[in-house]
């Protein structure tokens, strides 16, 4: 940006990534690196299922196989991932809580300091709350009201012991475990994550929220969440993240997969806010992510909303199979790099049901040195007659030093079928940046503004107190970035 | 990225052998390079290729090959220049050489072609040319499948200007792979204004590769045209390396039967202040598959770029497949950069509206069709050739009726 | 003191020389004119007072209460007091004019150590300042600038000006582009503004908006330089004669 002048705020160091502390608690942690015994250690932890055990050994023999399959094609650049140097479980040495009165007080105080309300009397109303430390679930909210109403909201870790045909019948059904090197790594080593199911008919009155964080130097979190949102029911669900400052990277590789019957709508909405790394690249967290979700039936509905603010690295691409006739899958995302962060980062829109319709919003920011790439599939079956998609992707560049590109794949196989697609690529105009300090804001407020404008048809989707934290957040990530 | 390439027999020892060459050590593109997914090999790498001799009895250009008014003809057949084919004189300001082919680049079928090309047909532009120079390569296989390597090079000279027209074409029948190669500078402040079709016969394949590099206040104006062929691919890797360059890449295809076309352009800016525009059309039918992929590359010194591209296709029936890739990248931030893309088919009631004037469903579709193409058309800026173009596609929907 | 007081100012712009030594002084509750030909130099002036990038001040200064202006960004600059009122205002995407709004308002809150300002508070300020304008409520709704018309645009203009309540306010060719209701309504909104602790600059290639917004003072601009100074009657001498004299002159 021609924009030059000194800014009192010139000089930012890495503790402005609030959520950088370590929580010191004792933990139960497996011996590092990767083996079967491994896997059998963490399924004993879990006391699963015997065919538990054997799909996760499934998931680790077809992982070892995919060694040379490790994706390259994203444009993305990370040194080689020693599999074997990381801790795949990790958890705070109580277990076994019984209410939220015996989480360790620590523990309490760590989500305290993200901002979770996790103890209910300091919650606020109608969010409901699993909280997922390293690999394991630590507490879930209002779980009483909530089974009362016949919703199954647990860690998927007890979900496999109550409802084991529920689990068995839709883990995997959508990400299988040989769908692509992390999600059947994830396969193998997940230890926890959150189970989600609404019953037939009901729209599940509060938001249901996962809160992810890892705490463990070395370890890499591999959380797992399924939900299913069976005939005529609705759920909004949030997720949140966010990671300690270290040095080293750490890896996340989760697995979501959403399963929407008939007239069914999943609200699936993000605010990723891991640890980026520090100015120069050092630390911050691998996020390699696979996120799926089947609108297996007719007028069914999924709609991912994702602020992608943190990770060093980005590898996400939250997807939709639309299988039902007529039904809805949606897509709304807002990426912002900073510094020498890098994310490649979209989704796969893919049409098999007769006037199946798709809708794609993203919006990239980069800043910095970093690298921002939407890619993104639409495909179109030969039977989704008169299917439509509408995919719109702006780029906006912060400064001359960062990259922003666009990817986008589209296969049409129908005649009826449309598929519209739009790209632009812009960058704040001096002028506006300019109109902004005559109003006498600051660079920082005008740039967050006009981003936070340049968002608005993403952060819209949000409910409303993730559509407040995620504006804040836009600002903050940009800090730094003009001047 | 790991490159996939695949192990080709096809153009190792005894090809070489029988015309007398050092061997091409390379391998055909394989399906797992990015660049090549949407259009695999396999058909072409299952055949055994010939090379392409002199002897072939052409006697005549065929009739297919449209008589540009004005334009002065330069045949090739089989990548041969045949002077008893062509004009006598180029034209003003045209010169015309033969010479071994020298330039290479990564790519393995610009490799190839630099390996096996008897001789590069190359035109040199000084001053402004008058006349339409209008190079028709003609491809004859005769019984064996036959692989033939086409060589065209034109320099412009700063300031000169000049039309090129090239026609595809081959012999009905016939089995033949044709990998031409064009190089093409566009000196500063020339104009050099291309209009490439190409007309292949059902059973051939048809590997084009031009690149071209336009400096400083230079102008290309291309349009390329896709009627036919087994599988055909047009590939246009254009550097714009001097500011105030200006480059409008526009193209059309129009496929029925079994026909692959593939469009795949890269359009590099590398310097500040240049502007490019693509504009790109295709209709399928039959059980044909349209492919465009567009990659406009923005590097960090390339301010004050204005680059758009645009590609939209049209189902003609059930059966077809589109597959498009546009793509940004990009790396400097004071810079216009669009593109779009769309898939669909006739709207209903623009057919509706048609008939509700008299006009029958055929004509009608014929009809809604050529303005779709139009789009892409009407960018020619030289009238003959326009006219010419449009006439090759009303006759392609009447052959298709 | 002079509320803004420039003195001897020279500014160019990538290397040439526009102002070629301006001095001027706003008392409060003076309104001043400045008038003349395209490209002499109007909008310069009002862009170096507000410290736009790429105006290089070569000699001179510029005062704000005895305060140096030129030594503060723009921001700053506007947080002091200095409102310009822009020829062309800018369309910002998704930013709502009320979100707009907010934003600059508690920007000069903070700076004036208050606190931020209650939601509920802010929207009846705005409803309660829109009405005196005779604009539509919904228009704060609306992305700021973007589609609007000329005459909304810079009723959007006077609206945060209104709000903001800076002490010097510039209006650069607020006049254009605007058809003779509008420019009522603008002038109206501007005279309500007016007060014994605030001044005026305004700057109009036409007499006509001055029927409206009556100065104290009127300046004509030629070449860079104040060729002329006098009381309203100037205005209109200018709108007869023309501005001939004092190219010739100033030449």
């Amino acid at each position: 940006m021609a924009v030059t002048r000194e800014t009192a705020a010139a000089v930012r160091d890495v503790e402005q990534y609030k959520y950088g502390f370590v929580t010191d608690i004792e933990s139960d942690k497996a011996p590092k690196g990767l083996s079967e015994d491994i896997i059998r250690f963490i399924s004993a932890k879990k006391n699963e299922p015997e065919w538990m055990l054997e799909w996760r050994l499934k998931a680790y023999n077809y992982w070892l196989t995919l060694a040379d399959e490790e994706p390259t094609w994203a444009k993305l650049h990370f040194p080689k991932i020693d599999y074997q140097a990381s801790y795949y479980y990790a958890a705070p040495k109580r277990e076994k809580l019984a209410s939220l009165d015996e989480v360790d007080p620590k523990l309490l105080e760590t989500y305290k300091k993200l901002g979770i309300p996790l103890l209910e009397q300091q919650m606020l109303a109608g969010v409901a709350v699993d909280a997922v430390f390293d690999s394991v679930s630590v507490a879930t909210t209002y779980k009483k009201k909530l089974e009362e109403m016949g919703v199954i909201f647990m860690p998927i870790s007890e979900a496999l012991h109550k409802h084991p045909e529920l689990v068995k019948k839709y883990l995997g059904s959508v990400v299988p475990y040989s769908d692509n090197f992390y999600a059947t790594l994830n396969c193998a080593v997940f230890t926890d994550g959150s189970f989600v199911y609404i019953p037939k008919g009901l729209r599940c009155p509060m938001e249901l929220s996962t809160y992810f964080r890892i705490n463990e130097k070395n370890t890499g979190q591999f959380e797992r969440t399924l939900i299913i949102a069976d005939e005529g029911s609705y759920v909004s669900y949030l997720e949140g993240c966010t990671a300690p400052q270290r040095d080293e990277n750490q890896l996340h590789a989760a697995v979501v997969e959403l399963i929407a019957l008939d007239d069914a709508e999943i609200k699936y909405s993000t605010v990723q806010n891991w640890y980026p790394g520090d100015a120069d690249g050092k630390g911050g967290i691998f996020n390699f992510v696979t996120k799926r979700g089947a609108c297996r039936g007719k007028n069914s509905k999924i709609m991912w909303t994702q602020v992608e603010t943190g990770s060093a690295i980005t590898w996400k691409y939250p997807s939709c199979i639309l299988q039902g006739d007529n039904s809805v899958g949606e897509f709304y995302s807002v990426a912002i790099t900073n510094n020498r962060q890098q994310a490649d980062t979209g989704t796969k829109m893919i049409h098999l049901g007769k006037g199946t319709r798709s809708k794609i919003i993203s919006k990239g920011i980069s800043a910095g040195r970093a690298e921002n790439t939407y890619r993104g599939l639409v495909r179109i079956g030969a039977k989704a007659d008169k299917a439509r998609n509408y995919t719109q992707c702006d780029s906006l560049l912060i400064g001359d030093k960062c990259g922003a590109h666009t990817v986008p794949y589209i296969e049409s196989r129908n005649p009826t079928a449309q598929t519209e697609h739009e790209a632009a690529t812009s960058k704040i105009s001096d002028d506006q940046l300019f109109y902004c300090l005559q109003r006498g804001m600051t660079q920082e407020e005008a740039v967050s503004l006009i981003v936070n404008g340049f968002c608005k048809e993403v952060l819209q989707t949000l409910p409303m107190e993730f559509a407040v934290e995620a504006q804040k957040l836009v600002g903050i990530s940009l800090e730094g970035s003009v001047g | 990225m790991k490159p996939s390439l695949i192990i080709d027999h096809s153009f190792g020892e005894a090809y070489a052998k029988r015309l007398g060459v050092a061997p091409w050590r390379g391998n055909l593109p394989g399906p797992k390079l990015e660049e090549w997914r949407f259009t695999p090999l396999r058909s072409l790498a299952k055949i055994a290729f010939t090379p392409a001799t002199d002897d072939v009895s052409v006697d005549a250009v065929p009739r297919a090959v449209p008589l540009i008014a004005g334009a002065v003809r330069l045949v090739l057949v089989n990548g041969a220049y045949r002077k008893d084919l062509s004009s006598a004189d180029p034209g003003k300001g045209v010169e015309l050489s033969h010479g071994k082919v020298a330039a290479k680049d990564g790519s393995s079928l610009v490799a190839l072609n630099a390996a096996y090309a008897p001789s590069s047909l190359a035109l040199h532009v000084a001053g402004a040319a008058k006349k339409i120079v209008h190079i028709v390569s003609i491809s004859a296989a005769g019984s064996e499948p036959t692989a033939l390597h086409p060589r065209i090079t034109v320099t412009a000279e700063a300031g000169s200007s000049v039309t090129l027209v090239e026609s595809h074409v081959g012999l009905p029948g016939e089995t033949y792979f044709s990998n031409p190669v064009a190089s093409i500078t566009v000196g500063e402040g020339a104009t050099v204004r291309r209009y490439v079709s190409v007309d292949e016969d059902s059973a051939a394949f048809h590997l084009a590769t031009s690149l071209v590099k336009v400096a400083g206040g230079g102008t290309y104006e291309a349009f390329h045209l896709g009627l036919g062929g087994a599988l055909t691919r047009q590939e246009i890797r254009v550097a714009l390396t001097g500011e105030n360059a200006n480059v409008r890449l526009n193209g059309a295809y129009a496929l029925s039967g079994a026909s692959h076309h593939d469009f795949t352009t890269v359009m590099d800016h590398i310097v500040p202040n240049c502007a490019s525009s693509q504009v790109f059309k295709g209709v399928v039918d039959g059980e044909s598959h349209g492919v465009y992929q567009g990659r406009i590359h923005v590097a960090r010194d390339a301010q004050k770029t204005d680059a758009r591209q645009v590609h939209k296709a049209l189902f003609l029936a059930r059966g077809p497949a589109i597959d498009c890739k546009p793509e940004l990248e990009i790396y400097a931030d004071d810079v216009q950069c669009a593109h779009g893309a769309a898939t669909g088919e006739i709207d209903p009631d623009h057919l509706f509206y048609l008939a509700a004037r008299g006009i029958d469903a055929e004509t009608a579709r014929s009809l809604l069709v050529e303005g779709f193409l139009a789009d892409a058309v009407n960018e020619i800026s030289a009238e003959p050739v326009r006219e010419q173009f449009a006439a090759d596609i009303a006759r392609w929907l009447k052959a298709r009726q | 003191m002079a509320l803004l007081e420039i003195k001897n100012l020279h500014a160019s712009v990538a290397g040439k020389e526009i102002l070629k030594g301006i001095t001027l002084a706003l008392e409060p509750g003076e309104v001043h004119a400045i008038m003349g030909p395209n490209g002499t130099g109007k909008s310069t002036l009002s862009n170096v007072i507000a410290g736009r990038e790429g105006y290089e001040v070569t000699k001179g200064e510029v005062y704000l209460d005895g305060k140096d202006v030129l030594d503060m960004a723009a921001d700053e600059r506007a947080r002091a007091g200095i409102f310009l009122a822009f020829q062309y205002p800018v369309e910002i995407p998704g930013v709502t004019t009320s979100a707009f709004l907010k934003t600059a308002l508690n920007a000069k809150r903070r700076a004036a150590g208050q606190p931020e300002i209650d939601a509920m508070d802010f929207l009846k300020l705005v409803k309660a300042k829109t009405a005196v304008l005779g604009m539509p409520y919904d228009m704060i709704k609306r992305p700021l600038n973007v589609g609007f018309s000329g005459g909304e645009k810079k009723r959007a203009e006077v609206l945060q000006m209104t709000m903001l309540e800076p002490r010097v306010a510039i209006l650069d060719e607020t006049d254009s582009g605007l058809d003779i209701d509008a420019l009522k309504v603008v002038s109206e909104g501007v005279n309500s503004l007016r007060s014994p602790e605030r001044a005026f600059l305004v700057i109009t290639h036409y007499q006509r908006l001055l029927d409206y917004i009556v100065p104290d003072h009127v300046h004509v601009l030629a070449n860079g330089r104040i060729a002329a100074s006098g009381g309203k009657e100037l205005a209109l001498e200018l709108e007869a004669e023309g501005y001939a004299k004092y190219l010739n002159t100033a030449a």
